[in-house]
């Protein structure tokens, strides 16, 4: 069978997600900077909820009332010349 | 630079509602959305409602245009905001196009869809239900010529209908195949569970398709355990809760799907593999609220199954714990667009009553509220019977937590 991908941005695959959540105990960020899912282009808006069940799943813990990862600007993908605004005169 | 009264994200139910009542009361408004139309995704639906009659989103959302448009509501399309910055007292909502100063926002940003994810959904071809809806309905192009949807709930049953209104032909409804992700989405015994109590959202006669089994879970466990062979038609299209899609198959491009026979609980069973010719496949795997602008500015937040996910706390006025910062419609737990409009009606009276300091219209702001419950109430069958709870639920939150702001408020004083 294929392999299933989870974060499609960076490639990661759900075998990879599990594996390595269960090797390093990890938390949804440290699993986020171990694998890279979630940090490609789209910023997560794919694969977040995915990620997240990965982690309830194996750690077997309800679901928290804390965003289990955090969001941060910018939250759509944006280049460096609008970031900077030199997109346009002022 | 122009100081505004409120910032809208979102120019659908909510978002539109909510700017009526801030223009009415002549509040410097500006609306916002990433897409090139208003109307968020009411411009997606088309069903049948219980009482026979059509929900025509086209017709509903011209309508709140042009109540909005005849008021000179500044709405600004093809914006897509990135951050909401929090200063002392103001915020400075962040575009490619422009920085907005202003009082406050209303992030009526609505709903997502959660991925469900199986081997091959990342060729060409496949799509989210609400990706093919939008082709469909908004932009008029057929998504394909033959195609299958996988995941079966209240929202891909109706979409599924929409695009055979379209004359896009599809092949059945079935399950994804199990795992971690798609668990919720796989169990066939849960999703008949969701069916059975199915809401208004549906097309009528996937009510009766659902409610059929509604009453009694024995039943339901029979209906599963001796589901029809070949699946239950609706509008001549065959759902299958006993067939799951294991994988997607092509090189460059959709070609076939795999699909196997599933027990009640969704385990594979052996040698029963077909495959499928389709050339395109949408993955339904259910909507969860898109609050990640309420994140990044601050709104603490509050894990409700029943809305949905993560919601961001509030109260019936629609506002967080962040003083200025306002939500409505689906961001707030997934329901109905009629909810959504009555739930932005109440946020532009709750902004007009901070901004102009005025007890004038509180009794529309009650009245207001009272109409959020009333039509979620009206829904023949609710999306999910635990609606309530989970409004509860937030509320609650939303008084804990102003509570304890106060207390906190109290020691800096001591």
């Amino acid at each position: 069978m294929k392999d299933t991908i989870v974060c499609r941005c960076e490639e990661v695959t759900l075998q990879e997600l599990e594996e390595t959540a269960r090797k390093y105990n990890s938390s949804a960020r440290e699993l986020k900077l171990l694998t890279r899912a979630g940090m490609g282009f789209c910023g997560g808006r794919t694969c977040r909820q995915a990620v997240d069940k990965v982690l309830t799943d194996i750690t077997g813990e309800d679901p928290t009332n804390e965003l289990p990862l955090k969001v941060a600007p910018p939250v759509r993908p944006l280049s460096l010349t609008d970031l900077g605004g030199l997109a346009k005169d002022e | 630079m122009q100081q505004l009264d409120v910032v809208i994200i979102g120019a659908g139910p909510a978002g539109l509602a909510a700017a009526i009542q801030c223009r009415e009361n002549d509040l410097d408004v500006v609306v916002l959305d990433e897409f090139p139309k208003v109307g968020g995704r009411l411009l997606g639906q088309l069903h049948q409602e219980p009482s026979g009659e059509w929900w025509n989103g086209i017709e509903e959302s011209k309508a709140l245009q042009t109540k909005a448009e005849s008021l000179n509501t500044d709405i600004r399309l093809g914006y897509s905001v990135y951050h909401i910055e929090k200063l002392e007292k103001q915020f400075v909502v962040h575009t490619k196009q422009q920085k907005f100063v202003t009082n406050n926002v209303l992030i009526a940003t609505g709903a997502a869809e959660s991925p469900a994810p199986i081997p091959g959904w990342t060729l060409p071809g496949v799509m989210s239900i609400g990706a093919a809806q939008v082709m469909t309905n908004v932009h008029r192009v057929k998504v394909g010529e033959k195609g299958i949807v996988v995941g079966v709930n209240v929202l891909s049953a109706a979409i599924a209908r929409e695009l055979q209104l379209a004359g896009v032909d599809l092949h059945s409804m079935a399950l994804p195949t199990r795992n971690v992700v798609s668990e919720d989405q796989a169990n066939p015994r849960l999703v008949m569970e969701r069916l059975s109590r199915i809401a208004h959202l549906a097309p009528s006669k996937f009510i009766q398709f659902g409610s059929r089994f509604a009453k009694w879970k024995w039943v339901q466990d029979l209906v599963v355990q001796y589901y029809p062979k070949n699946g239950i038609k609706m509008w001549g299209m065959p759902i299958y809760l006993n067939k799951a899609i294991k994988q997607i198959n092509g090189t460059d491009k959709v070609e076939s799907v795999t699909m196997v026979d599933v027990t009640m609980h969704g385990d594979i069973i052996g040698n029963s593999e077909e495959e499928i010719p389709v050339d395109f496949v949408c993955i339904a795997g259910g909507l969860y609220p898109l609050a990640e602008l309420a994140g990044v500015v601050g709104c603490p937040f509050i894990y409700s199954e029943e809305l949905g996910g993560h919601v961001p706390v509030h109260n019936e006025k629609m506002e967080t714990p962040v003083a200025g910062i306002y939500v409505a419609g689906n961001i707030t737990g997934i329901e109905s667009s009629k909810v959504a409009r009555e739930q932005g009606k109440v946020a532009g009276l709750a902004i007009v009553i901070k901004e102009k300091n005025t007890s004038e219209i509180t009794g529309k702001l009650q009245t207001a509220i009272s109409e959020v419950k009333a039509t979620r109430d009206a829904a023949s069958i609710q999306f999910h019977p635990h609606i309530p709870e989970g409004r509860a639920k937030v509320s609650a939150a939303y008084d804990d937590l102003v509570k304890a702001q106060e207390v906190e408020k109290e020691l800096e004083y001591v």
